[in-house]
């Protein structure tokens, strides 16, 4: 099966949108009618300016939870629960309405205890103000959200923390999408860099176009120095190098898939990184995937959104939203589930979606998606498999950090019990802390101190683990533990793909 | 105490607090006297809708023109203490339509702006309504404060030299030579500020004028004097939810009944309510079928209540009063109307006056009207200007983006600081630097703290009538030791774990009707942490005598072991057992151990 290898998605989007009409939820769609709790409008509709990009129905495009069916055939979807208890806009502008998620919190303080930045940084009062605490205190009429929201690095560590279920990063992405809407300076520096920092698909895929130059340009010094002076992008960092072949470009000349299973399907959720950055990463999905048999599919796609969300930036996330749900909808009614190798990206499929907004079968799509490892741990007998195919050759040791974001998944041991019993493997747990980069967190010049006070009991575990090569799932903390120790970081995957003589 | 003031008013509600207010304002020398915290009685007890009159646009049309002018004086005259929320009256598919044309009607007649819309804008306005709604009418309801309107109307009067005692029951009406000439009080804690643990002292006040003005309690002072009152109190049930489901007051179009009212109070809803006759005002049973009720009737008009939080309950009687012979049966058909009885006219008592019936919305033009009556038996000649003088606090509206930037608080802290303090707020958050918030449920802060602490002396349910600090979420769980922590400097240790205790106390007893769901996780988080982290259902410093710590040492065997440290003194954490201790008016029903109002 070869569909969607053309490109990432960009030119094939228009087409796309076309195909997925004909496929049954095309004409005035009830979607979103004006008001009731379960039939909610939009949530974040794009301004006008940017209208032209999106397809231009999916405004009027029905919502999974109003009650359509499901788009995925034969999938469950939710039913129409009259007495469920959907925020709806209750604040002008369609901005959600989630002080009753106040309710759940009984102010036990865990999710402030466990924040990694309320550690560092006096100055932020922490996710039980910014979430329970300041939701309460609002009324209709009420919009001003305070400034200390953007320091959050939605990490989403208090999601997991709470014991209560009161949906934290859901009130903190919301209030930080209403305040840099209506309370940020759209010509400020600090708007400009992180508008640039979260749009970081489009920076790659420009970089893309000119790999060398790119990685050589962007982490050239006197450009480093104005870079923070203007921009306030902390000079320290290094970027990321650019690919010289993209995973699409190279999917695309391997002839895509090379193994047809209708039976076994999976879409392959790359995200940016896995890209522009360390096609290896996916090149040894691909091949894990292979070996198990499944066919793979590269849907066209876009960001998943996740630094969008810890920017404020939800009229972008929503965008690249709808292009995802779109095209994963489609890879799910063709009987594939949905796959990411960046934990942050499988997470904000999972959850920040469907907690976000309200985009036609984007419940389908939460319900279908995992982490690449999860779901073969799901799916496969990796033991066995990994028994038989006999360990390394050399031993190698690994020290291994789980991302926040793999955390809120349940995933935060996977990778150790996967490979604790194979034979040359040595993985060392570096323990429970944050890595501190948090996506573009770490990216910010005012932030980068903090940022690296939180990295530093990983980085100092990291040194005293045995082995010399770093492991995560997640791309930016790879960039930490990098930045840190110097060392190299693998993906999971890639360990898997050598153990499995893929 | 020979010296003799013009008029003693007897009573610290709304209405109490508007005729010392007024009185003051009139020149005359006045004294406030109330046997708890102001609002302790009805007043702290209601749900806190500022009427527009529609309620009674069709059943009492003299009540509702009255509510539609004092509400539009009151959004002027306590602009702070009101939120102009706006309301309706929906309509269900099972109610009368000809009752919805009635009210229509009702409305103009009164000069209540109305106007009828849609279910669909309804919804718009209040998405969480109910979808079969199918249309409502929409007035100016509005939502009122009660604490804050009878603080500030005691502060003003204070201002114009009026003395104010709270903590002081009337202990006798003084009648010599066939007239009253006074009233005898006892200060629990002797008379100024309440301070716990002074010893209590009686006094006698001598007046030209008494004035009673209990509302339910009014048949007491009454029996005191020697005549007869002829109140009949009337109980409801009000329950407070956690969070706002509704922005406006959400009212059910239809004749009568119990549950038709959600009025968002502050950061909550407050749910009403019931009408049953009671006996006594003071000991009356507290149903959990009446809190079910609310609940389970008012899901009919917004279904997100079913499964929302709900923070406690309370219990309010209201002072209903006909004139003897009129014999309605069903207390919600008795007359909303306040009613003047002159003693001297009615009983041949000279020397007092009751006022009785009326609301809260119409407290000021009651003022007036037995003001002007006072005056009049006086001989006093003054004009009444209370509907134009804005109360402390109402005369400018705060200064948000100020206040933020002046006073370096966040958003939300700054909000609610104005919103609470109105034009007071400069003054009152300049006191401290830095100023750490005391209470994190509702945003108030140590400078908001103190300042009701200089007002209230140690009664820290007079600091959160005046603050709402504890009246969050956690309803005091995470902050009555923060808050009692405030006294520590100027008062004595035993002085704050009494007032620690006691707010602890009446935090717990509106708890008591919560106890399933979120807010049973909470009462549990609350007393574990009190309980067992601050040790405080057994802490040796509780005692009051000697620790004899040689007894732990020495183990079970030792001599003096047995009961050295057992006796819990007045800290239960588990408020129900020990709520008679807490109880700050003594001797009452377990049941109203509360000192005031229940939210």
């Amino acid at each position: 099966m070869t569909r969607h290898t053309d490109d990432d998605g960009d030119a094939g989007e228009s087409n796309e949108a076309t195909e997925s009409s004909d496929g049954g939820y095309e004409g005035p769609t009830p979607g979103v009618p004006e008001s009731g709790r379960d039939e909610q409008p939009s949530v974040f509709v794009p301004d006008e300016g940017e209208a032209a990009e999106t397809d231009a129905t999916a405004g009027d495009r029905a919502a999974t939870d109003g009650g359509v069916e499901s788009a995925s055939a034969g999938a469950d979807s939710t039913e129409l629960d009259p007495d469920a208890y959907d925020p709806v806009d209750v604040f002008p502008g369609g901005d959600l309405d989630l002080r009753e998620g106040a309710d759940s919190c009984y102010k036990c303080t865990s999710c402030d205890t466990s924040c990694p930045v309320a550690e560092v940084d006096d100055e932020f009062p922490g996710p039980k103000f910014q979430g329970p605490e300041q939701w309460r205190l609002k009324r209709k009429d009420d919009h001003d959200i305070d400034e200390s929201i953007t320091s959050c690095s939605n990490c989403m560590r208090c999601d997991d923390a709470c014991p209560s279920g009161v949906p934290l990063s859901q009130m903190h992405n919301e209030a930080r999408g209403q305040f840099v809407e209506r309370q940020m300076e759209k010509l400020s520096v600090e708007y400009i860099r992180n508008r640039v920092l979260a749009n970081y698909r489009t920076s790659a895929s420009l970089a893309s176009m000119f790999p060398r130059t790119a990685s050589f340009a962007m982490n050239f010094g006197p450009a480093r120095w104005a870079m923070e002076k203007v921009m306030g992008i902390p000079k320290e960092r290094d970027f990321p190098e650019f690919a010289t072949e993209t995973f699409r470009e190279w999917w695309k000349a391997r002839g895509g898939a090379q193994v047809e299973n209708p039976d076994k399907r999976v879409a392959y959720f790359h995200g940016c990184y896995s890209n522009y950055n360390t096609p290896e990463v996916g090149k040894a999905l691909v091949s894990v995937y292979e070996h198990f048999g499944y066919e793979v599919m590269v849907p066209p796609q876009k960001c998943s959104g996740t630094p969008m969300f810890a920017n404020g930036m939800l009229k972008d996330a929503r965008r690249h939203a709808e292009t995802n749900v779109e095209n994963l909808v489609e890879a799910i009614a063709d009987g594939a589930d949905v796959i990411a190798s960046c934990t942050s990206c499988s997470l904000s499929l999972r959850q920040e979606y469907p907690e976000l907004f309200d985009l036609h079968g984007i419940d389908d799509v939460a319900e279908h998606t995992f982490e690449a490892l999860e779901y073969l741990r799901i799916h496969e007998d990796l033991e066995e498999a990994l028994d038989e195919a006999g360990g390394l050759d050399d031993e190698r040791a690994f020290a291994y950090h789980a991302p926040c974001h793999a955390r809120n998944q349940g995933l935060s041991r996977q990778a150790v019990e996967t490979f604790r019993d194979v034979d040359g493997v040595k993985m060392e747990d570096v323990g429970d802390s944050c890595s501190g980069i948090s996506g573009t967190y770490g990216w910010k010049e005012e932030k980068y101190e903090k940022s690296m006070e939180i990295g530093a009991e990983m980085f100092e575990h990291m040194e005293d683990a045995e082995g010399e090569v770093g492991m995560t799932e997640c791309p930016t903390c790879a960039m930490q533990m990098e930045h840190g120790t110097g060392y190299e970081i693998e993906h999971p995957l890639q360990l898997l793909e050598d153990a499995l003589g893929a | 105490m020979d010296r003799q003031v013009d008029v003693v008013v007897v009573g610290g509600g709304s209405t109490g607090c508007g005729v010392v207010r007024d009185l003051a304002r009139r020149g005359l020398d006045a004294v406030l006297v109330e046997k708890g915290n102001l609002t302790h009685g009805t007043t702290g007890r209601m749900h806190g809708l500022l009427h527009s009159g529609g309620r009674y646009a069709v059943s009492d049309q003299k009540s509702a023109e009255e509510c539609i002018e004092e509400n539009r004086v009151l959004r002027d005259i306590a602009a702070h203490c009101v939120e102009e929320t706006g309301g309706m009256f929906v309509k269900r598919p099972e109610d009368s339509e000809e009752y919805f044309q009635e009210k229509l009607e009702g409305c103009k007649a009164c000069n209540i702006p109305a106007e009828v819309i849609d279910g669909e804008e309804a919804r718009r306005r209040e998405p969480y309504l109910a979808r079969d709604v199918e249309k409502a009418i929409a007035l100016p309801d509005g939502a009122i404060d009660p604490f804050r309107l009878c603080v500030s109307n005691a502060a003003d009067a204070r201002e114009h030299g009026a003395r104010i005692e709270t903590h002081a029951p009337v202990t006798d009406v003084l009648v010599e030579d066939g007239e009253v000439v006074g009233v005898e009080i006892e200060h629990e804690t002797g008379p100024g500020k309440r301070v716990h643990r002074e010893p209590g002292t009686t006094e006698e006040i001598r007046a030209r004028h008494v004035v009673n003005a209990t509302g339910a309690w009014a048949g007491n002072v009454g029996e005191m004097a020697g005549v007869d009152v002829e109140v009949r109190p009337s109980k409801g049930v009000m329950t407070v939810m956690n969070t706002r489901q509704v922005d406006t007051v959400i009212n059910r179009c239809r004749p009568k009944g119990d549950a038709d009212i959600i009025v968002p109070h502050e950061t909550a809803c407050i749910l009403g309510t019931t009408d049953e006759e009671v006996d006594d005002p003071e000991d009356y049973p507290e149903e959990d079928w009446e809190v079910d009720l609310m609940i389970e009737t008012l899901s009919e008009l917004v279904p997100a209540l079913e499964d929302a939080r709900t923070l406690r309950s309370f219990w309010g009687v209201r002072p209903l009063y006909e004139p003897p012979g009129t014999g309605t049966e069903d207390p919600t058909d008795i007359t909303r109307d306040y009613f003047l009885l002159d003693h001297g006219d009615r009983d041949d008592l000279p020397g007092m006056t009751t006022i009785v019936g009326g609301k809260l919305t119409t407290y000021r033009m009651m003022a007036e009207s037995i003001s002007d009556h006072v005056c009049e038996t006086l001989g006093h000649e003054a004009t009444c200007d209370t509907a134009e003088a804005p109360l402390p606090g109402s005369e400018d509206p705060a200064r948000m983006e100020e206040l933020m930037d002046e006073f370096g608080l966040r958003s939300p802290v700054a909000r609610r600081s104005g919103q609470r303090l109105g034009s007071r707020a400069d003054d009152v958050l300049d006191e401290y630097n830095p100023n750490p918030i005391v209470c994190n449920c509702e945003s108030v802060t140590r400078a908001e703290v103190q300042d009701a602490v200089d007002d209230a002396g140690s009664d820290l349910n007079a600091v959160r009538l005046r603050t709402r600090a504890s009246m969050g979420n956690c309803q005091g769980g995470f902050c009555t030791h923060r808050i009692a922590s405030e006294l520590a400097e100027e008062y004595p240790e035993p002085v704050v774990r009494d007032a620690e205790d006691e707010l602890y106390q009446e935090r717990w007893k509106g708890q008591r009707h919560a106890l399933w769901g979120e807010q049973l996780s909470q009462a549990m988080l609350n007393h574990l942490l009190h309980a067992t982290t601050m040790n405080r259902d057994g802490d040796p410093a509780n005692l009051d005598g000697e620790v004899d710590f040689g007894a732990f040492d020495a183990g079970a065997d030792a001599p003096g072991a047995d009961g050295s440290g057992g006796d819990t003194g007045t800290a239960a954490a588990d408020g129900g057992r020990a709520s008679d201790d807490a109880a700050t008016d003594g001797g009452r029903a377990s049941d109203d151990a509360a000192t005031d109002g229940g939210r």
